[in-house]
């Protein structure tokens, strides 16, 4: 079972990373970084209950909850940043945000 | 099973969201997602384990495929709300995906506090953010559609390949005590608070930190002329 | 040292060694002062003590220093160096006072050579150490009143000045004590550096800044032979010394000089001529002289006039033994005398500025002086340097007076008639001029006169051009006397309504300076009762002084006896000149009578000879362009080959900067894009590798 967890991981991971790539909406990419810890959350408790020397443990779990605070905290902080990018420029296009770039 | 096979149903599957991503080239919405359901199912179907209860490789599939499709679907619709619904489907279907493996408390946690907690904050910014009109353009239009599909299609079939290959049979192979009993609230809270304590206490100031940081910026007076951005 | 007699002394050597540094000790408290930013008013004070403790100790040593020398028969006056080089005796004695660079390792026979700090006593150095540290006290007491603006208050930079002054008195007391030619050096240049500093004290005047460069570039020109003559002379005497011999110490230097070749002997003189070139303002550097004048007044007076530019008289009177061996060299140097005395006094007789024309007549005066030393009497040479320091600091002193009460106007063509209102300083330049004119029994007349006659001597026609020279000095200078002091009275705007009289703090040192100017000469003559021998029945030239200098480096030939016909003649010529002057422009006239009546020639003597240009365009020009050269080539060449090597980093920047197109999607794209490649490669790897 577990390359079979792994890989729908894998596949929530990667469509999670297209999306960043390729969305615009600053919403939709923050979204998208969800998505890539639901992938990554597949991925550790799969590990967790089957591991490779046949024992489970616990850990696995554990480590997801704490990717749970840390998701949490990363949205609440992120979303709070896209509201104000939001209130400069009026719009959510990642696109126009391009201070590091030299002109 | 070999990896052609594998290759195949992936490039269709890249193909497939290539063509329903928002103002792709070849925009062809509906046409791109039965493709991708299709390739996806199929590719469920493909890394379906051989062995295994008989309802749980029913409830991984069904599971499986809704989730991914529910991830599609938040990289792919136009509308920021629907991407937010959806992701509450692709959340139950992890959830439902830890329940199968025996992470009851975690489903359970996982349920709460992404739908119930971080998703209302999204939709509640979602509709901050709400613009009268049909959606905006940077919502009807992806960024560079095809590099990103291609690259993480590659990035993601060298993982399948490699998973799937060899070895990676042999670790399908592999299979826990059907019921390890380790998903409980007892067990993880006992774990939690004795091996990991200092994690938690660490989680507390980090959610403390996020909150200060959070009101800190919430708080700040947006300038309306962007000129004045420092 | 050694061969000091310290029983016959008055005070200990130690003493007078610390002679130089008084002043220097002055100029140190004075800077301090400018650091405290203390009042400026009485800057001077440290100063001036330091200069007249200096003043004090030179006069005693002047007179102490017979006693202490090492009393020989015929010590210095041996005729022909070159011969009696094997029995050449030391005629004074070097007080070191530490070592100061060894020359020697320890494993080589000539282990204990050192580049000392020494001093050098003779009768070169009293006569030297006497006038300069008094002339220095008088024109510093002077100062005192001059750098005032015409409410009597300090004007900018005054301490500045003092300070300035005394670091030059303490550097022209050490060239003058130097006892080798390292430290000789480093007072030459130390001096150059003062001189350098107070031409430009007015530094925000372009013209000052100007002038001080080109002093400084065109001694720079002079020094640079002097130094190679330094380094020649210690390439060719170390080789020939023992061990416990310094070998550039004078002794040394002078007591191995007469075993090199003609040529060598030659080679030194010449190049060690090229430093005194420059530092005394002689053809064909002398361009620097006239627009040193840019300085204070008593800058002008002292350091252009009565002691720096005689620096390279003094050398050459030190380096006697060198240049007694080398017949071409003194020929060289009467050649380069003759034509600057020439040039300078015809260039003086066509300009306005008084100070220009002190600055001529003090070339042409210094020329006189190099005329000297080539014909072999260099003991005449000094003795002009002596009383000229006297009379030539005298009227650069009275110039800066009339130029202080003028408003700093001293262009002759601005003012007339100046009698009545300079009465001290009309009178006390009266002395000086007659002094400097040649005057009969004035000081200037004994030095003067000696050097016509060794001249005579040397070649006739050198003789008659020293004593046309004279004729043309007597009538410059007072054309400059009438042009300012008679005829109507003319005053300059600037001078204000009431011009006065200067302070009596710049007159008194004037009066003493002019007691000078008239009885400086008679230390060297001798009373005599004998009629047919002597000028006007009992003054018979040849006096104390030449017996004084006896006992010193200065060597040359036998004493010129005789031609008592010429003192008459040059007294003649010297009134004739007065005369003619009184004659043309006794009435201060505005309209030039020589403009007129001399025309093309007037107008050349008064550009100079169009030398300045002609340098301008021989010299400075082509080195700008090969500057300008140059620097086109660092910038277009070297720089441009910078550019290339640059270039390629450039390129590379700029091409990837494209990539950091600031976007954050994109900076995530490359991120995907890096793992992707990461990923791939492990997969390859293990399919390849392992």
């Amino acid at each position: 079972m577990l390359v079979a967890y792994l890989l729908v991981g894998a596949a929530l991971f990667a469509l999670g990373l297209i999306g960043f790539v390729t969305r615009r909406n600053l919403i939709i990419m923050f979204l998208c970084t969800e998505l890539m810890f639901q992938g990554i959350v597949v991925n550790l408790v799969a590990f967790g209950r089957y591991p490779l020397d046949g024992n489970p443990t616990l850990d696995g779990q554990v480590f997801s909850l704490f990717l749970l605070a840390v998701a949490a905290a990363e949205a609440a902080l992120g979303l709070a940043l896209v509201v104000l990018l939001y209130r400069y420029k009026g719009t959510l296009d990642a696109s126009v945000w391009k201070l590091l770039k030299d002109v | 099973m070999p990896s052609v096979l594998l290759i195949i149903l992936l490039t269709l599957g890249g193909v497939g969201l290539y063509l329903a991503m928002p103002g792709g080239r070849l925009h062809i919405g509906r046409a791109g997602l039965i493709l991708l359901a299709g390739a996806g199912a199929a590719l469920v179907a493909a890394v379906l384990p051989l062995s295994g209860e008989y309802g749980q490789r029913i409830w991984f599939a069904l599971l499986a495929l809704i989730g991914l499709i529910g991830a599609l679907r938040v990289i792919t619709h136009r509308k920021p709300i629907y991407s937010a619904l959806y992701f509450i489907l692709v959340v139950i279907a992890t959830a439902g995906l830890l329940i199968l493996m025996q992470a009851e408390f975690l489903a359970a946690a996982l349920l709460i506090i992404y739908a119930g907690a971080i998703l209302v904050t999204y939709v509640f910014v979602i509709m901050l953010a709400q613009q009268s009109g049909g959606p905006p353009p940077y919502d009807r239009k992806a960024r560079e559609p095809f590099a990103g599909v291609v690259t993480g299609f590659i990035l993601l079939a060298v993982l399948t390949i490699r998973l799937a290959r060899g070895d990676g049979q042999a670790l399908s192979a592999l299979t826990a005590d059907p019921d390890a009993g380790l998903g409980g609230v007892v067990q993880v809270g006992t774990h939690l608070l004795t091996q990991y304590v200092v994690g938690i206490e660490i989680t507390g100031v980090l959610l403390l930190a996020a909150m200060v940081g959070a009101i800190a910026i919430a708080r700040r007076r947006a300038v309306a002329d962007e000129g004045e951005v420092d | 040292m050694l061969l000091a007699q310290a029983s016959t002394s008055l005070l200990p050597v130690d003493l007078y060694a610390t002679l130089p540094f008084w002043p220097l000790l002055g100029a140190i408290f004075t800077g301090i002062m400018i650091a405290l930013r203390l009042k400026a008013e009485r800057a001077f004070w440290p100063v001036v003590l330091g200069v007249g403790v200096s003043a004090v100790l030179g006069v005693i040593l002047f007179f102490d220093l017979p006693g202490m020398l090492p009393h020989k028969a015929d010590a210095g006056v041996t005729g022909h160096v070159a011969e009696a080089a094997h029995e050449y005796h030391d005629p004074g004695f070097t007080h070191t006072i530490y070592n100061w660079i060894s020359l020697g390792d320890e494993n080589s026979l000539k282990h204990d050579q050192w580049i000392s700090v020494n001093f050098y006593f003779d009768g070169l150095t009293g006569i030297m150490i006497a006038f300069v540290t008094v002339v220095s006290l008088m024109v510093m007491i002077y100062s005192i009143g001059y750098m005032r603006d015409h409410h009597g208050h300090p004007e900018r930079g005054y301490e500045r000045f003092f300070a300035f002054m005394g670091i030059f008195v303490f550097s022209m007391a050490m060239l003058v004590f130097a006892g080798n030619f390292v430290l000789l050096y480093l007072g030459w240049e130390l001096v150059g550096l003062c001189s350098y500093l107070l031409i430009g004290f007015y530094y925000k005047k372009p013209s000052a800044a100007a002038a001080a460069k080109k002093a400084f570039i065109v001694n720079r020109i002079g020094d640079f032979g002097f130094a190679l003559g330094i380094f020649a002379l210690y390439m060719f005497i170390r080789p020939l010394t023992h061990s416990g011999e310094n070998p550039l110490d004078y002794a040394v230097v002078f007591h191995y000089i007469g075993e090199l070749s003609q040529g060598k002997i030659t080679l030194v003189a010449l190049l060690l001529l090229c430093g005194a070139l420059g530092k005394s303002a002689q053809f064909p550097l002398y361009v620097w002289l006239p627009d040193a004048m840019e300085g204070p007044s008593p800058v002008s007076a002292l350091i252009h006039a009565a002691t720096m530019v005689t620096a390279g008289i003094y050398m050459i009177a030190r380096c006697g033994p060198i240049f007694a061996a080398s017949q071409t060299a003194l020929n060289v140097i009467v050649v380069l005398g003759v034509i600057g005395a020439m040039l300078a006094a015809t260039m003086a007789m066509a300009q306005y500025d008084m100070k220009r024309i002190l600055a001529y007549s003090t070339i042409s005066q210094l020329a006189y002086m190099f005329v000297a030393l080539g014909c072999s009497t260099p003991a005449s040479g000094v003795f002009h340097v002596f009383t000229h320091a006297f009379f030539k600091a005298l009227l650069f002193l009275c110039a800066g007076s009339i130029m202080l009460q003028m408003g700093h106007i001293i262009d002759l063509r601005r003012f007339s008639g100046l009698r009545n209102i300079l009465p001290h300083t009309k009178r006390l330049m009266l002395i000086g001029c007659l002094s400097l004119a040649g005057f009969p029994l004035l000081a200037g007349f004994w030095s003067k006169d000696e050097i016509v006659h060794a001249s005579f001597v040397y070649h006739p026609i050198v003789g008659a051009l020293m004593l046309i020279t004279a004729g043309m000095t007597a009538y410059y200078t007072f054309r400059m006397y009438f042009l300012c002091f008679h005829g109507p009275l003319r005053l300059p705007k600037e001078a204000g309504d009431h011009p006065r009289e200067s302070p009596p703090v710049m007159i008194a040192p004037l009066y003493v300076l002019a007691l000078g100017a008239i009885v400086a000469g008679y230390v060297g003559v001798t009373f005599t009762m004998l009629m047919g021998d002597s000028f006007l029945g009992f003054l018979k030239p040849h006096g104390y002084f030449h017996h004084y200098l006896h006992a010193s480096t200065v060597v040359g030939g036998e004493q010129h006896g005789g031609g008592l016909w010429l003192m008459y003649v040059s007294s003649a010529i010297a009134i004739a000149g007065i005369w003619l002057a009184w004659v043309r422009y006794g009435d201060a006239p505005v309209e030039d009578p020589d403009k007129a009546a001399l025309g093309g020639l007037w107008r050349l003597w008064n550009a100079k000879y169009y030398l300045d240009e002609l340098y301008d365009r021989l010299f400075v020009r082509p080195l700008r362009g090969l500057g300008r050269f140059f620097f086109a080539t660092d910038n277009n060449g070297i720089d441009g080959l910078i550019w290339v090597v640059t270039a390629v980093p450039r390129a590379m920047g700029g091409g990837l900067r494209l990539l950091q197109n600031g976007a954050l999607q994109g900076y995530a794209l490359g991120m995907v894009i890096g793992l992707t490649v990461i990923v791939l490669l492990w997969r390859w790897l293990e399919i390849n590798g392992a």
